[in-house]
């Protein structure tokens, strides 16, 4: 979990906390603790149980709904959206630590009635719910509020959710210490909190505090969804452990970054994976030891145009006579204990036979190797198990684009590309269809109005992208990497005739 | 009159020719010929009451990666405007599938290499199945006459009782018992 998570959490917490001085919190607490006496400690425990279970599921639905909207509007991840949630933070810690009066505030209750005619955990189940919701009753601190417009900013749904376990559980805890042992603790917490107002005053304090903090936060990290350009004039990221590596644009080498070290290394091309650095150019790859730069083996690769390695793999691109590309692999071991460039080591592993395609980079994890094909009639990407030469198609798609494939163990990470939209999305390998979506850009595409001019848009409605789909870009999701919690994203925008291609890498919260 | 008029009129003229009610159609442009200019503005107004030139009913078009659903002559998107073949993703592209910019020259990487190309599927008979799970094909069309050169306007059509928009589905140009189930076109370069 980030820094920015852990904070986010915490302030939904407090600011859940701070609800119990609301009419209702003191309610919940005096008419839960109040049962022991008439129903027994059996109901009270069961009672504060089902307020908890309700407590979650109100906050949990409150915030992950107003994370849908933000993720519905779109712009979710980009820089804009952050620096709304990072504004509404700092405005709301100011607004904490001035104490200034809760606007908007909403003047009402729980029904007091349930009760009465309700089974005492039913309705401390419900009134959790209602609690929980967080917008149903008494707002006491405008950390509230600014929850509220950070999902939206977010638009991540995972955000949403940590809000609202947060703020629910914030909102249990108080009713749920003090009502059990009401006639001993309860009753003296209760009378400190109704007699002295400078407790509330600490908490909203708090709160601020807590709030600026997040705002730090998102500034220094960004959100779990926001992009940081970690390179500039920079394609074709690698990254393996602490450590990453990238071309650079202008031709001038590759870079190596490791634990705080920059080393330039002069390659076109280079990848990293396992303990080793693959660099390599039009004619031969060589494999190094990335801790003490000793050579592993120097392989010819004419027409080398990709590389991936691993502890155990060193894979290339190369074009097909005839057009598209074609993969090939090299078992390192073996190619420790045979001289280096030794002929027939390497084998095909992709476009051999059967149609001209197009792969993209390829990846590596241990035995694993990830690619991406693409004909006219769709593209699909596949994992080949080296090892066992077993191979299986994890994700494809007829009318959608999906490129650039990273692995992390047995997390992928894609580009997945439409005539609307591109997003990078991070899923698992055991269930790939169900991704999450880490950075959205729009169609680089220009799209018409879905009608001829001086005609009406009636009859159009198909052939439109949804509400919240980003405006298009010149920028195109490129070459990506995936490490840990860092995901790694070339954004290209494209060369033309004399025009040379310029890109950038950024890095999102995996 | 203005070429540019003049045209328009005839696409009005066109449009309003429904393959359902040429006759009947046929006596209201009569009736509104007779009745002059005024009347005929409300026969461009009627034919102008849809997306796209030559579509005079209220089916909504095949999804279309650039949004206008022209179609080559084996049901590939073209780029409205001018007729560019176009990928899946609404990239102009050249004979080999490689996007091009808005000067025609192929778009390269970091390294100089054209960028490779995306998928590029018919819009009925591919994308439509695709994107809604039930076979679809083409079966018969109409021509009319739009923006001065014929067009020919297709019905993609399925055995579904619904249209794209969710109508009731009609027979259109289908045979065999299948329905419209959203249209496109295919512009030809005779002249009319």
């Amino acid at each position: 979990m980030s820094a920015a998570a852990v904070i986010l959490l915490l302030t939904a917490f407090a600011a859940g906390v701070t609800g119990a001085w609301s009419p209702c919190g003191f309610s919940m607490v005096q008419t839960l603790g109040s049962a022991r006496a008439r129903r027994g400690a059996r109901a009270v425990h069961a009672s504060c149980a089902t307020f908890a279970v309700g407590a979650l599921a109100g906050g949990a639905v409150t915030f992950t709904a107003l994370a849908a909207i933000g993720e519905a509007l779109g712009g979710a991840g980009s820089g804009a959206s952050l620096a709304v949630a990072v504004a509404i933070a700092l405005l709301a810690a100011l607004g904490e630590a001035l104490g200034v009066r809760v606007v908007p505030q909403i003047r009402r209750q729980v029904p007091e009635p349930w009760r009465r005619t309700l089974p005492l955990p039913l309705a401390a189940g419900l009134y959790g719910v209602l609690l929980g919701l967080g917008f149903t009753t008494f707002v006491l601190t405008l950390a509230v509020w600014a929850l509220a417009g950070i999902a939206v900013a977010i638009g991540s749904l995972g955000a949403g959710l940590l809000i609202g376990l947060g703020f629910g559980a914030g909102r249990a805890l108080p009713v749920v210490l003090m009502a059990p042992r009401y006639a001993t603790l309860g009753q003296r917490l209760e009378l400190a909190m109704a007699e002295r107002p400078a407790l509330l005053r600490r908490l909203r304090l708090a709160d601020g505090a807590l709030l600026a903090a997040l705002a730090l936060a998102f500034l220094a990290g960004g959100s779990a969804s926001a992009a940081r350009i970690v390179a500039i004039h920079a394609t074709d990221p690698s990254a393996a452990g602490g450590a990453l590596a990238f071309e650079r644009v202008d031709g001038a080498g590759a870079v190596l970054l490791e634990g705080g070290a920059r080393s330039e290394l002069p390659a076109r091309l280079v990848a990293i994976g396992g303990r080793f650095v693959a660099t390599g150019d039009r004619h031969a790859i060589a494999v190094r030891e990335r801790v003490s730069g000793a050579i592993v083996v120097v392989v010819p690769a004419p027409g080398a145009t990709q590389l991936a390695v691993s502890d155990r793999w060193l894979v290339w691109r190369a074009d097909r006579p005839g057009g598209g590309d074609r993969l090939w692999a090299l078992p390192l071991p073996l190619a420790r204990a045979r001289p280096a460039g030794s002929a027939g080591v390497a084998r095909l592993v992709a476009g051999g036979t059967g149609a001209r395609a197009a792969i993209d980079r390829p990846a590596l994890s241990g035995d694993r190797l990830a690619y991406a094909v693409t004909a006219q009639a769709g593209s699909r990407i596949v994992v080949a198990n080296l090892a066992m030469r077993r191979r299986r198609v994890v994700l494809s798609a007829r009318r959608a684009l999906l490129a650039q494939p990273a692995l992390d163990g047995d997390r992928l990470l894609f580009v997945r590309s439409s005539y609307c939209a591109q997003r990078l999305e991070l899923t698992s390998l055991r269930a790939p269809r169900r991704a999450r979506v880490l950075l959205a850009l729009g169609t680089t595409a220009k799209r018409d109005a879905g009608h001829e001019p001086g005609y009406t848009s009636q009859g159009s409605e198909p052939s439109r992208c949804p509400r919240g789909t980003p405006r298009p870009t010149d920028r195109t999701l490129w070459t990506t990497a995936l490490s840990g919690r860092d995901a790694y994203v070339t954004l290209l925008r494209p060369g033309a005739g004399r025009t040379p291609a310029a890109a950038r890498i950024v890095r999102v919260g995996a | 009159m203005p070429d540019r008029q003049r045209r328009r009129l005839s696409d009005a003229l066109a449009g309003g020719t429904s393959r359902r009610g040429f006759l009947g159609r046929a006596g209201g442009w009569l009736l509104a010929t007779a009745a002059g200019t005024a009347a005929l503005q409300v026969g461009i107004e009627d034919a102008d009451a849809h997306h796209y030139c030559g579509h005079t009913y209220t089916t909504g078009s095949c999804p279309h990666p650039t949004g206008i659903p022209r179609v080559d002559v084996h049901g590939y998107p073209l780029r409205a405007r001018d007729g560019h073949p176009v990928d899946d993703l609404g990239r102009p592209i050249d004979r080999a599938g490689h996007p091009l910019d808005a000067h025609g020259r192929r778009l390269t990487d970091p390294g100089g290499r054209p960028l490779p190309p995306a998928p590029r599927s018919r819009v009925c008979q591919d994308g439509v199945p695709d994107r809604y799970g039930f076979h679809t094909q083409i079966d018969g069309s109409w021509y009319r006459c739009c923006g001065g050169k014929v067009r020919r306007l297709m019905d993609c059509c399925a055995y579904h009782r619904t249209r794209i928009n969710g109508d009731e589905a009609l027979t259109g140009y289908c045979y065999s018992g299948r329905r419209v189930f959203c249209v496109m076109y295919f512009q030809t370069n005779v002249p009319c």
